[in-house]
Formats: structure tokens, C-alpha cells, sequence
């Protein structure tokens, strides 16, 4: 009798061990190898909201990784010279992975490529920084804005089956975020869709007060204004009253989702029957895609499948999927509800 | 020196307008101002419809406030660099304090000017007592006005609070209340220069401090004041803005350094000290403002709108340099 309990006791504990084995291997994501591995994040220039919801982002996702045994950040502060020394810096401690967010551009490739050789797995993303992969770093994750153009362009084409007058405002001359955006929406809107913006888009500098006097101009100049596309929709909402100043109301806009835009939706949407709404993800996961790449490639797990990051639909006011326009009056209006940290983890991250 | 003949400093008794008859300044800004509404009337017509004119007249009204403050620097032979970054603390301040409640707005207020007092002492310090470079002073001042920016926001936009909104960009009398507070300071700003003998001292030893201080005058006092009023109204310009824009960024302030600059310049003032012209500023204030809405609505490339605004400027030195010479 007693040997049969020890027996069925073992069972039990060999069946629960190999339960748990398999829970936890289910758990661990492909990407995450079984080397021990060690990884910072390095910003350009952190000092922003999105960039700290991006960088918390990218901290979440290597958290999912038990190889990763330490995590490391470091903010250049706009400072080229601070970037390069801090890449420099982890480079000589040792670090086995970083993934920098370039802001300087090319000028800190030498200091890359420097890391790369000391056999450092660096991933720089989204800001390009010039080089080749394998040489100067493993990897470049990119993203790409022209899947939100097609996004937009499909949306215009749906509620303006016979054409439409556009107006499309993004930051400074000649921003790549704008020039993609705009190859997206052409690739999918004819002739019978007009820009009433000079080309390639009005020119904001992504600043709310230059944005709102460029809106201001246009809706006095053209009596019909059917959509706004922009890429940064905080910016608009100080200039959109002016709709409803002339009268007239608020036409469809897409644009980039965040919590201030939803609930100005919501407060307007009654009395702005034009006002229809598409956003797409505010892009945090961009830092998670990096650091995906980072870890796969220090631990030996699988990287994912893509190295090019597309933010997707987010908010679509007319059919609601993949969701109604949301609005959290609780939180600060610069929250992303699009993205997968937590409101909470944000508020941690832009407070901190 | 003979100041009496001195183009930049007159010895008549000026009235608010410069002097008793219409000054040379505000006949330029004035006949600037009326060429440029005519042109938009011809090729820009909305640009001055009542809607257009709603959403762009507190933009200039930020402008004036701005424009003024630097040319009280600006008379006194100074040049005050610090301008985005004091703008852009006073708006993270008035919206970061609060974040999004109203009973805090006061105390943030009242925090905003706390700090522009202590940035126009000491850049009065720096450039009246201690004699640096005006220029090299309020560089740094504003790199230290931006350490502030950084340190309060972490360059993090926040969304300015209902109260602030309803302050800045409610209406009276069909013009934006930020146009009203305009009006006001430019009327302060003009008694106080013009018909005060502390205004009057202050445009005199702008002109000639060496003779100033020969006759007595607290020359270095009143170099201070000219610093701390221009902080106290970048101030006030930066919580305006931060209400007229719902989210405002904590870089704001950085728009305002060549256009203040330039409306002073326009406005009459010389680069070299001395006389101030209120009016004929607050004026070039709103043409460069609907000059830039004038580039807007004709739809030039965003490079050539530089460039309308540049050769304005380059026109405005040209015809007082001439004047002068």
C-alpha cells in the first residue's frame, strides 16, 4: 500500500513537473533562445512621450524572456555625442545585445559597427542610420508608413466612392513618415481624389500651434473640405472648432490614434455628422519588433518572421472593427490606448 | 553726440504713436499692413474672412506680447535669445502642474511668472552688472530654461486644462480673448514708455547710456528692467499659447526666436538701442502673422513661404537702414 502511494506520489509529481515544463515552454516566445543574454536599450533621444511608451514597450517584451539576465537603458538626450559614448560605453561592459534607436542618423554608424565587431548583437531600428546588415550591425528593424497610406487611402475610397478633396498636413519638409504615407495613399486613390494642400503635403514641423494656423487658412479657403489626413492627431484638434465656427462640420479625418483625439471624437461626433474617424496604432510596438530581433539573434531563439514594423487600423468610427473609437476621460490625454502596455505601465513610464 | 538730431531718439515729446504727428515707423508698418491686406483681398481673399481672421488674430496677438518683450531688450541694445525657452517653460508650467485640473492653474500661473522673474534677473544680472555679451547671456539662460523644460516635462506634451482653454481662446466682443490681453499690454507697455518719466528714462538711456549715467541715471537698473519685463511677457505669451493649442508640445517656444526678431525689426525699433515703438511693433506683429497665413492660403510650397517671410524682413531693414543713413 505504501509502495503504491510513493508510486502513484512520483506519477503525480513527473506528470505535474512535465506540465509545468510544457506551461512553461508555451510561455517563453519562439524568439526568446536559450543563451543567457544581456540587453539595453540605447535612445537617441528619449525625451518624449512616445519614446518612453516605446522604450517601456520594448523593457515589457524582453521581460518575456528569462535567457535575458539584465536590462540596460540609456537616454542620449538629442545629444549625438552622449549617444555615441553611451554605445561605446555598454559596448565595453559587455553587454551581449542593444538595440539603439539612431536619432543622429549615420553619424553614430562608427560606433555601431564598432560594437558589431566586438561582437556586440546590435539592432538599431526605425531611424535609419545607413551601413549594411551583417556588416556594420545584425539587423535593421524598419518601419514602414506606406501600409498606413493604403490604410487611409481604403478608408477615403470607402466613404468617398466618387472622390474626394483632401487635405494632407505631416511635420517638416521633406519627413519620410509624410513621403511614405503619401506613396501609400496614391497607390490606392485615382485622379478623382484632389489635394488641396501643396505638394506633398502642407508642412506642420508636427508643431500644434503651426498646424492649427495652417487649418485655419484652409477651411476659410475651401468651402468643402471632405477629409484630413494627418500623421500626428493631437496636433489637429486645436484647429478643428474653426469647422464649426463657419458653420460647417468637422470633416472625416484619419490620423495617428491617441486618448485626446478619442474623446474629442466622442464630444463632437453628435453635433459633426461628417465627422468620421479612422486612426491607425500609435506605433509603440515598433520598439517590441527590435527587440524581438535583439533577443532571437543573443540567444539563439527564432526571429520573427518580419523586420519591417506596419502599424495597423486601430479606431474605425463607421463600422467599429477592429474597434469603436475609445476614449479613457480617467487618463491623460497623450495616453496610447492602441498600444499593448498597459495605460497604467504608461503612466509609469511618461511620469517617471 | 548731439541726441537731439539722433534719428532713433528724439527730443520732442512723443505721444503714444512715437511722437505727436504720426512717426516714420508706424507710416511703414501701417502702409506695409494695408499693401498686404490688399493683396490678400486680391489673390487670398479667405485669408481675411471673420473665420480665418478668428483663428489666426491670437496667433499674432501670442506674437505681439512676444515681440514687445524683445524689444524692450532690444532698445536697450540688447538681444534676448532666451525667448523659446523661456516660452517653452511657461507653457510645460502651466499645463504640467495642473495636468488637466483647473484648481491648479492658479498656482501654476503664479509658479510660470516666479520662474520668468528669476530668468530676467538674471540674465539682468549676467548682461547689466556682470557685462557679458547679451547674446552669449541669454544663450545660456536659455539652454538653462530649456534644463528646466526637460527636467519639469520630460519633453512630454500635456493636455492643457478646460480653464486655460476657456482663458485664451473663449471670445469677447467677437475677438479672442488672447487679442483683448494683447491690446492691453500694448496700451501698458505704450503708456508706460511714452508718457511715464520712468519710460522716458528708459528710452533715453537705451539711446545713450553713457550719457545716461553722466546725467545720473541708474543705467544698470534699468538694463535689469528691460530683461525682466521681456521674461514676464514671454511668460504670459507662453501660457497663452499653451491654451490655444490643446496639447502643446514642451518645445513650443522654439517658432518665436527669429519672428520676435523680426518684428521688432519691422516695427521700427533700431537694432542699435534707444527709441521703442510699441504700436508700429504690435502692428508688424500681425503682418507677419498674416503674411505667413497669406502663404498659407495661396498654397506656395512651404519653402517659398520662407522665403516671402524672409525678403519681408530683408525689405523692412532695407527701408530703415536707408531712412537712417
Amino acid at each position: 500500500m505504501k509502495l503504491t502511494s510513493r508510486k502513484i506520489a512520483f506519477a503525480a509529481t513527473t506528470a505535474l513537473s512535465l506540465a509545468a515544463t510544457a506551461a512553461f515552454a508555451e510561455d517563453v516566445p519562439s524568439w526568446c533562445g536559450p543563451d543567457n543574454a544581456t540587453l539595453a536599450l540605447l535612445d537617441g533621444s528619449g525625451g518624449n512621450s512616445w519614446r518612453q511608451i516605446t522604450s517601456a514597450s520594448a523593457r515589457e517584451e524582453a521581460e518575456k524572456c528569462p535567457s535575458i539576465t539584465d536590462f540596460f537603458y540609456a537616454d542620449g538626450q538629442g545629444d549625438t555625442q552622449k549617444s555615441i559614448s553611451d554605445i561605446k560605453s555598454f559596448a565595453a561592459r559587455g553587454v551581449d545585445a542593444m538595440v539603439v534607436f539612431g536619432d543622429a542618423g549615420p553619424a553614430v554608424l562608427p560606433a555601431l559597427t564598432a560594437a558589431h565587431r566586438a561582437g556586440v548583437t546590435v539592432v538599431p531600428y526605425r531611424q535609419q542610420v545607413g551601413g549594411e546588415e551583417g556588416v556594420n550591425y545584425a539587423k535593421f528593424v524598419s518601419a514602414s508608413f506606406v501600409s498606413d497610406g493604403v490604410n487611409f487611402g481604403n478608408f477615403i475610397k470607402r466613404e468617398f466612392p466618387d472622390g474626394a478633396k483632401m487635405l494632407f498636413l505631416s511635420g517638416p519638409a521633406g519627413n519620410s513618415v509624410g513621403l511614405e504615407m503619401l506613396e501609400g495613399l496614391n497607390s490606392v486613390l485615382d485622379e478623382r481624389y484632389e489635394y488641396l494642400n501643396p505638394a506633398p503635403f502642407h508642412v506642420t514641423n508636427w508643431d500644434p500651434a503651426l498646424t492649427q494656423q495652417v487649418l485655419t487658412a484652409e477651411i476659410a479657403k475651401h468651402p468643402q473640405i471632405d477629409v484630413i489626413i494627418s500623421d500626428y492627431g493631437a496636433s489637429l484638434i486645436g484647429g478643428l472648432p474653426a469647422f464649426e465656427r463657419n458653420g460647417r462640420s468637422i470633416p472625416a479625418i484619419t490620423t495617428e490614434s491617441v486618448n485626446l483625439l478619442g474623446c474629442f471624437w466622442q464630444d463632437k461626433q453628435a453635433n459633426n455628422p461628417d465627422f468620421k474617424l479612422l486612426t491607425r496604432g500609435g506605433g509603440n510596438e515598433n520598439g517590441r519588433l527590435a527587440a524581438q530581433w535583439a533577443i532571437a539573434l543573443a540567444t539563439g531563439g527564432t526571429p520573427p518572421e518580419t523586420s519591417v514594423y506596419t502599424s495597423e487600423i486601430f479606431e474605425d468610427s463607421v463600422t467599429g472593427e477592429p474597434s469603436e473609437v475609445q476614449c479613457r476621460r480617467d487618463l491623460p490625454g497623450e495616453i496610447y490606448l492602441s498600444a499593448k502596455l498597459s495605460p497604467e505601465k504608461q503612466l509609469e513610464a511618461i511620469n517617471q | 553726440m548731439n541726441t537731439a538730431n539722433n534719428a532713433t531718439y528724439g527730443t520732442m515729446p512723443p505721444g503714444l504713436f512715437g511722437r505727436c504727428r504720426p512717426s516714420f515707423e508706424l507710416g511703414t508698418v501701417v502702409l506695409s499692413t494695408l499693401a498686404l491686406i490688399v493683396l490678400c483681398m486680391i489673390f487670398a481673399p479667405s485669408s481675411i474672412t471673420s473665420g480665418a481672421l478668428a483663428g489666426s488674430l491670437p496667433f499674432a496677438a501670442v506674437a505681439v506680447i512676444v515681440g514687445l518683450g524683445q524689444m524692450l531688450v532690444v532698445q536697450q541694445g540688447g538681444f534676448d535669445l532666451s525667448v523659446p525657452g523661456a516660452i517653452s517653460l511657461s507653457v510645460v508650467i502651466s499645463t504640467h502642474y495642473p495636468a488637466g485640473n483647473d484648481a491648479e492653474l492658479l498656482p501654476a500661473i503664479l509658479l510660470a511668472l516666479a520662474f520668468a522673474l528669476g530668468a530676467g534677473l538674471f540674465n539682468g544680472i549676467l548682461i547689466g552688472i556682470v557685462r557679458l555679451n547679451a547674446i552669449v547671456a541669454t544663450i545660456g539662460t536659455n539652454a538653462l530654461l530649456y534644463g528646466g523644460v526637460i527636467a519639469i516635462s520630460g519633453g512630454v506634451p500635456r493636455t492643457t486644462t478646460p480653464l486655460l482653454s476657456r482663458i485664451a481662446g473663449g471670445e469677447f466682443l467677437g475677438l479672442g480673448h488672447t487679442v483683448w490681453y494683447a491690446l492691453v499690454i500694448v496700451l501698458v507697455v505704450a503708456v508706460v514708455l511714452k508718457k511715464t518719466v520712468a519710460g522716458r528714462r528708459f528710452e533715453g538711456i537705451g539711446a545713450n547710456p553713457a550719457m545716461a549715467r553722466t546725467v545720473g541715471l541708474r543705467v544698470r537698473s534699468y538694463e535689469m528692467s528691460a530683461y525682466v519685463s521681456a521674461q514676464l511677457l514671454y511668460c504670459l505669451a507662453g501660457i497663452l499659447l499653451a491654451g490655444l493649442t490643446s496639447q502643446p508640445t514642451a518645445f513650443l517656444g522654439n517658432s518665436y526666436l527669429l519672428p520676435s526678431v523680426a518684428i521688432v525689426v519691422l516695427g521700427g525699433t533700431s537694432l542699435m538701442g534707444g527709441r521703442g515703438f510699441p504700436v508700429p511693433t504690435a502692428l508688424a506683429a500681425f503682418f507677419l502673422t498674416q503674411l505667413g497665413q497669406f502663404s498659407i492660403t495661396i498654397g506656395v510650397p512651404f519653402s517659398a513661404q520662407t522665403i516671402i517671410q524672409a525678403l519681408a524682413l530683408g525689405l523692412g531693414i532695407a527701408i530703415y537702414s536707408f531712412r537712417r543713413s
